[in-house]
């Protein structure tokens, strides 16, 4: 019996979990393929989080910082799992440059991959530079001001585009990833902070502020901060004579089409399943399921298993999921790791 | 079958010129027919502003398209045209001329209030029409109505002196607003007014005596009087002018506050 706990991926999931269980008196093998702890809020420069409102270095170092001060902790930076051999209780994990670790469970925070624009062309990224993605204005929020990548200049009139990458059978995207509309919500009122001129519309086909975020987010973006929300889902984004773009669509609540010129078109990009998971599925010997996620086992009583026994998957591995959620699931996670070590145990005993 | 596409078309959309002759070849009447495109090609992002600015307006960037305000209203039950949540809309992304296309309907809002109690976000949809029609009349779209001609001349008068004559008010309301009070009198309209005011009950049960214990002798000689001389309250002095200055800075600010 293995008494080691494998996490893989640094992202908030992996991180909750790594520290959950060493608390918990684990010894943790925390792998993380990038040279950077954080997962996607880090990764890509996230500015403000929701809900908290918190700067994403700020709250997410402080998991990490918990972490690379954990010395129950060992960190393995730009190192993936190869192969995974052995079962619940006593796996045997080979990392990318050969070291073996020995694990009684393994936990999976391995997170999503932000869907890539140039899949939807007809929108224009990729064409024309000022249209962007969430992350970049997340980018652009961060260092303090939101600009047109083209000329640099302050834009009178914003863009945002939900949906882009979900909800899109074309492209075989079957999901609402959920954190979206909160996020594009909130990036209008901090655009509408740093540039008051700045006029910010959402072109919605529904607006998913789940919970909590209808009026901390929908409700004061539109209220307070005078976002006009336009019930359209765009069909082409094209450059006007002017350079400006126009964006071009129907008008569902006129029923008539609009072609309306912007200075900056931001796609609300959704969550994809990670571009290793068929790698994942491969190495530990688990399944997706349809769209392209972690496969959940049952989940009433077999809270995060995957289908092989001691292996358990949690946060946006699992799909679109938000960064609290994900850092719920790390905890549930070392929880149900240990208790199932703690059951083999007496059973060996 | 019906063309769905018809119903989405204006009448001010569609151009036929009774007489056309191109290339020597004669196209009049349907031949020529041409629609303009429907397309929207640009918003007035301030234009909320100008509704909110008004009383009533206060709360209409807060719609979020439910359309339980419409589904409720007593107008549009009778008339599907009238559609507070379009105006709404319009009024949001800055679409005057979809606006001005319903000036003519706008106005026939009952106050109901049927909206104002199912809103959900409380957008107070029966004050955003009052606020229309009032932006209406003031950019001409509309002419005066004839609330707005009664205040103006109420208001003239308590500026002018401190006071207001009735009988003055009425006397000019009605020929401003082009109703002959010589015609009302001749069709008996002013005389039962007048008799319902003074127990008509009374005067119908022949208790003669009662009835004309109550007509209005002295007061009416007070009014005529009234407007004849036009008496202004004691020590009034340069109030009006003040007044009038103050209440012309609380609209400016009223409506550069949005
Ligand atoms: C534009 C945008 C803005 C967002 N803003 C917010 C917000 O404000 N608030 C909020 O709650 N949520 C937000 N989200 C969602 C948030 O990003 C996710 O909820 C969160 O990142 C999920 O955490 P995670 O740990 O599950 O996955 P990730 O953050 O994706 O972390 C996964 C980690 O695993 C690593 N990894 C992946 N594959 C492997 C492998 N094979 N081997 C080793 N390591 C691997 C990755 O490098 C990464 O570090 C936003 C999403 C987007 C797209
Ligand atoms: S959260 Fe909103 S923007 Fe994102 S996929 Fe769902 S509906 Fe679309
Ligand atoms: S107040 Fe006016 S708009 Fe509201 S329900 Fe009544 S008639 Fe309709
Ligand atoms: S009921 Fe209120 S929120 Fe709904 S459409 Fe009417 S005004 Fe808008």
């Amino acid at each position: 019996m293995n008494d080691t706990i494998l996490v893989v991926g640094a992202g908030p999931c992996g991180l909750s979990a790594a520290h959950a269980a060493a608390t918990a008196g684990k010894r943790v093998v925390l792998v993380e393929k990038e040279q950077v702890l954080g997962g996607a809020p880090i990764l890509s420069g996230y500015a403000r989080l929701v809900p908290s409102g918190e700067w994403a270095k700020d709250a997410i170092g402080r998991m990490v910082k918990r972490v690379e001060d954990d010395p129950a902790v060992t960190i393995r930076k730009g190192s993936k799992v190869t192969k995974l051999e052995g079962e619940a209780g006593d796996f045997t994990a080979t990392l990318s440059n050969g070291e073996p670790v020995q694990a009684g469970a393994i936990i999976l925070g391995t997170g999503f991959t932000h869907f890539d624009s140039i899949n939807k062309p007809e929108w224009g990224f990729g064409t024309f530079e000022d249209v962007v993605t969430t992350t970049q204005v997340e980018q652009m929020i961060g260092a303090g001001k939101v600009y047109c990548p083209s000329d640099g200049r302050v834009p009178e009139r914003v863009c945002i585009l939900l949906c882009v990458g979900s909800r899109d059978r074309q492209i075989g995207r079957e999901w609402c990833s959920k954190i979206c509309c909160t996020v594009s919500t909130n990036l209008a009122m901090e655009i509408k902070e740093l540039s008051p001129k700045t006029d910010v519309y959402i072109y919605y086909m529904d607006i998913r502020t789940f919970g909590l975020y209808e009026d901390k987010f929908y409700w004061r973006s539109q209220e307070e901060f005078r976002t006009k929300f336009v019930k359209a889902r765009i069909a082409e984004v094209t450059r006007g004579a002017d350079g400006r773009l126009l964006v071009k669509g129907e008008d569902t609540l006129v029923k008539r089409p609009i072609v309306i010129p912007f200075d900056l078109v931001v796609h609300a990009i959704g969550m994809d399943p990670n571009t290793d998971n068929p790698e994942i599925a491969k190495v530990f010997g688990i399944e997706l399921e349809k769209h392209g996620f972690i496969a959940r086992n049952e989940h009433y009583t077999g809270s995060f298993a995957t289908n092989r026994p001691g292996v358990y998957a949690g946060g946006s591995a699992l799909g679109p999921e938000d960064i609290d959620t994900s850092i719920s699931h790390g905890l549930a996670m070392a929880m149900r790791a240990i208790g199932d070590l703690n059951a083999l145990a007496r059973k060996a005993a | 079958m019906p063309i769905h596409e018809k119903s989405l078309l204006t009448p001010d959309q569609i151009m036929t010129a009774d007489k056309l002759v191109i290339d020597g070849v004669d196209v009049s009447g349907h031949w020529n027919t041409m629609i303009k495109p429907r397309t929207i090609t640009d918003y007035d992002p301030d234009f909320y502003k100008k509704i909110e600015g008004l009383p009533g307006g206060e709360n209409v960037s807060r719609c979020w398209q439910c359309g339980s305000c419409t589904n409720s209203c007593t107008m549009y039950a009778i008339n599907p045209d009238f559609n507070p949540r379009y105006w709404i809309y319009c009024t949001n992304l800055g679409l005057q001329s979809e606006i001005v296309k319903d000036k003519d309907i706008i106005w026939q809002c009952v106050s109901c209030n049927k909206c104002t109690n199912i809103c959900p976000k409380d957008v107070k949809p029966e004050g955003v029409m009052k606020a229309l029609a009032h932006w209406l009349e003031l950019e001409g779209h509309t002419p005066k109505s004839k609330s707005s001609v009664f205040d103006e001349e109420f208001t003239r008068q308590c500026l002018a002196r401190g006071r207001i004559e009735d009988s003055e008010v009425m006397f000019n309301f009605f020929k401003k607003t082009d109703q002959d009070v010589v015609r009302l009198v001749k069709t008996g309209w002013l005389g039962v007014f007048i008799a319902r005011m003074n127990k008509w009950t009374e005067l119908r049960a022949g208790r003669w005596g009662k009835f004309l214990a109550r007509m209005p002798i002295t007061g009416p000689l007070k009014m005529a009087w009234a407007m004849v001389f036009k008496p202004r309250t004691k020590s009034w002095g340069r109030t009006g002018e003040v007044l009038a200055a103050y209440v012309e800075e609380q609209k400016r600010k009223a409506h550069a506050a949005h």
